[in-house]
C-alpha cells in the first residue's frame, strides 16, 4: 500500500486522441487528470465530450494519439490493470452463461485463482443486490440486474482503483441509491473510484473532485465546493411570520425563494453580521448561515456555454 | 495461460449452450440413420459408400458449426462491447484472440467427437463391424473446422459478419481446388497456394485402409502451422484495432 500514499491513483497527461491522421477528428485534446487515491473523481461532460474515449485510452482499449497514463503509479499497461475493475456504459454480457460463470471469468483474467473467485462470488453478488442468483443464465435478467452483474465483475478482484461509466444507467432510484452507497463505501474502504456520469445530482452528492470536459478538452476541475461556492455571498435561510423581510434586508439580498413562511436568499459576506442582527432584533429565526452554492446543474450548464479556448487552458472560474 | 484458459472456457460455456449447435448434431444423427437404407449399394462397397457419405455428412455439419461459431463472435462482442470489461483487465489481445478460437476448437472437437460417434455406432449397429477408420477423418475434418475458424477469428477481428462469411466459403472453396487449377506439383505455384488438400482423406478413409501415421503426424503440422499464421494476423489486427 506504499505506492497508494505516494502516487496518485490515475494520472493523466496531455491525452490526445485523434482518428483519421494529423488533419483527422480530434476525439481528446490535452486532457490531464489527477485522480488521489482514495477519492471519489467526477469526470462529466456532454456526449462527444471525450469522457468515454479518455477512460478507454487509461484502460487500453483505444490507442492514445498521445499523452502518457499512469494507475497507481505504473504506466497503464496490462500488468498494473489486474488492480483495476471497471465497468463500460450499459455493459452486456453472454445471455447464455450464469452470473457465477462471468465472475469466474473476470476474476481469472485478474489472476484470481478459481477458488478464490467462488469463495467471494457469494457475498458479491449480494452486495449488489443479487443474492442467490449464481447459477441464473444472464437471458434471465433484467436491464438493472445486468447492470448489477457488471458491477460485481468490476468488483471481483478487490481492485484499489474502479472506473465506473455511467453505473446508474438503466437501474431504478432504488438501485440507483444502493449504487451511490456502494461508491461511497468503497471509497471509505479506501478504493478509488473514477465516475464518469450524467447524473449531476449524483456527482455533486458523492464526488470530492470533478473533472469537466467539452469538446474533448478539459474546462474546468476541483474540488466541488470550489467550483460550486459563489465566491463573496452567503446564502440565509430564516422562518418568519411577517409577510416580507425587514426594508434593509431587502436592499442587500439577492435569488430570493419563499415558501411557507421560509426565506432563503443570498447577501454579500460583509453583511451577513447585520443581516443576522436586523432579523434577529425582527424576531426571525435563522435555520442556516450558509456559503451559497449553485447547483452543479447550472454550472454545468453555464461552462457548456462558454466558448472552448484553442488553446485548451483549464478554466477554473466559477 | 491462464487468462487464455479462462477465455477458451467461457467461450466454450457460451458456444455449447447454443440451440443451432445441438440442432445440427440432432439433424446429423437423423441423417446418419438413414444413410443405410439408400437404395442402389453394389454388394461388397456397401460399408465404403457409407464411410463416404457419413464423411461428407459430417464435413458439412461441422463446417456449418464452425461458421455459426466463429464468424459473429468478435463482432459481436465488441458491438455488444462485451469485451470491455474483458480486455480492460490484465489481458493482452492476442490472448484474447487464442482464447477465443480455442474455445470454439474445444466445441468442435466435442460437437465432431459426438458426429463421429454416431457414425461409428450407426456403421457398427448396420454392418456389424467397427469402422475405426472413421475416426481419422473426424480427425481431419475437426482440423480443417479449426483451420477455419481460425480464419474467421482473425478476418472477425477487423471487419464485419457478412464479410468474413463470404471470406470463409471462399477460402474454402479455393482451398480445396489446386488440382483443378494448377495440374500437379510441377506447376510452380503449387507449393504456395493455400490449399487444405491435406485434410481430405475421405477417399482412403472410404475407400482404402486409412493413413498412416506418419500422414497423421503431417497432417497436424499442418494444421498447426494453418492456424498459428492465421491467429497471428488476427492478434496483429486486433491489437491495432480502437474499441
Amino acid at each position: 500500500m506504499d505506492i497508494m500514499t505516494t502516487a496518485p491513483a490515475i494520472r493523466i497527461e496531455r491525452a490526445e486522441k485523434r482518428y483519421g491522421g494529423a488533419a483527422g477528428f480530434v476525439a481528446v485534446s490535452d486532457v490531464s487528470l489527477t485522480v488521489a487515491p482514495g477519492s471519489i473523481h467526477g469526470l462529466l461532460g456532454p456526449n462527444g465530450a471525450g469522457k468515454t474515449t479518455t477512460l478507454k485510452m487509461l484502460l487500453g482499449l483505444v490507442r492514445p494519439s498521445g499523452g502518457t497514463f499512469e494507475i497507481l503509479g505504473e504506466a497503464a499497461g496490462p500488468g498494473v490493470r489486474a488492480r483495476v475493475g471497471f465497468l463500460p456504459e450499459q455493459p452486456y454480457f453472454s445471455p447464455l452463461l450464469t452470473a457465477a460463470e462471468v465472475l469466474m471469468l473476470h476474476g481469472r483474467l485478474s489472476g484470481m485463482i478459481p477458488s478464490e473467485v467462488s469463495s467471494r462470488t457469494g457475498e458479491l453478488l449480494a452486495r449488489v443486490g443479487l443474492e442467490g442468483r449464481e447459477k441464473t443464465r444472464l437471458e434471465k435478467y433484467s436491464r438493472g440486474m445486468l447492470q448489477r452483474v457488471g458491477i460485481a465483475q468490476a468488483l471481483i478482484a478487490s481492485p484499489d482503483v474502479v472506473v465506473f461509466d455511467e453505473p446508474a444507467s438503466g437501474l431504478d432510484p432504488m438501485g440507483q441509491r444502493d449504487v451511490r452507497n456502494l461508491m461511497i463505501a468503497l471509497a471509505g474502504e479506501g478504493t478509488t473510484v473514477l465516475l464518469s456520469s450524467h447524473q449531476l445530482s449524483e456527482v455533486e452528492a458523492i464526488c470530492d473532485e470533478v473533472t469537466i470536459l467539452n469538446r474533448g478538452r478539459v474546462v474546468a476541475e476541483g474540488s466541488i465546493d470550489d467550483l460550486l461556492n459563489v465566491a463573496g455571498r452567503t446564502s440565509v435561510r430564516a422562518r418568519g411570520t411577517a409577510p416580507a423581510l425587514p426594508a434593509d434586508v431587502q436592499s442587500l439580498m439577492e435569488d430570493v425563494a419563499v415558501s411557507g413562511g421560509v426565506w432563503v436568499f443570498s447577501v454579500p459576506d460583509s453583511a451577513v453580521r447585520a443581516v443576522i442582527d436586523i432579523l434577529d432584533d425582527n424576531g426571525w429565526a435563522i435555520e442556516s448561515v450558509v456559503p451559497k452554492r449553485q447547483s452543479l446543474e447550472d454550472y454545468f450548464g453555464r461552462m457548456l456555454e462558454e466558448p472552448v479556448h484553442s488553446t485548451g487552458a483549464q478554466v477554473m472560474s466559477r | 495461460m491462464n487468462r487464455v484458459a479462462a477465455v477458451a472456457r467461457a467461450v466454450v460455456f457460451d458456444a455449447i449452450r447454443r440451440r443451432i449447435v445441438w440442432v445440427v448434431v440432432l439433424f446429423s444423427l437423423v441423417l446418419a440413420a438413414v444413410i443405410p437404407m439408400l437404395p442402389s449399394y453394389g454388394v461388397g462397397v456397401v460399408g465404403a459408400v457409407y464411410r463416404e457419405i457419413a464423411l461428407a455428412m459430417t464435413y458439412v455439419a461441422a463446417m456449418v458449426v464452425t461458421l455459426v461459431l466463429s464468424v459473429a463472435r468478435i463482432p459481436v462482442e465488441v458491438e455488444r462491447r462485451t469485451l470491455y470489461s474483458v480486455l480492460a483487465r490484465d489481458v493482452r489481445r492476442w490472448e484474447y484472440v487464442l482464447g477465443t478460437w480455442l474455445g470454439i476448437t474445444l466445441t468442435l472437437a466435442a460437437v465432431t467427437a459426438v458426429f463421429g460417434g454416431i457414425i461409428f455406432a450407426v456403421g457398427w449397429a448396420v454392418y456389424s463391424t467397427p469402422m475405426w477408420t472413421l475416426w481419422q477423418g473426424v480427425l481431419s475434418i475437426w482440423m480443417e473446422a479449426g483451420i477455419i475458424a481460425a480464419l474467421c477469428v482473425a478476418i472477425s477481428t477487423i471487419t464485419l459478419p457478412v464479410v468474413v462469411a463470404v471470406a470463409a466459403l471462399a477460402f474454402l472453396f479455393i482451398a480445396h481446388v489446386r488440382a483443378d487449377l494448377l495440374g500437379g506439383p510441377e506447376n510452380p505455384l503449387w507449393y504456395a497456394y493455400p490449399s487444405l488438400d491435406a485434410f481430405n482423406i475421405i477417399a482412403p478413409v472410404s475407400h482404402g485402409v486409412g493413413v498412416s501415421l506418419l500422414y497423421l503426424a503431417t497432417m497436424t503440422l499442418v494444421f498447426v502451422a494453418w492456424a498459428g499464421a492465421l491467429l497471428l494476423l488476427g492478434a496483429l489486427g486486433f491489437s491495432r484495432r480502437d474499441l
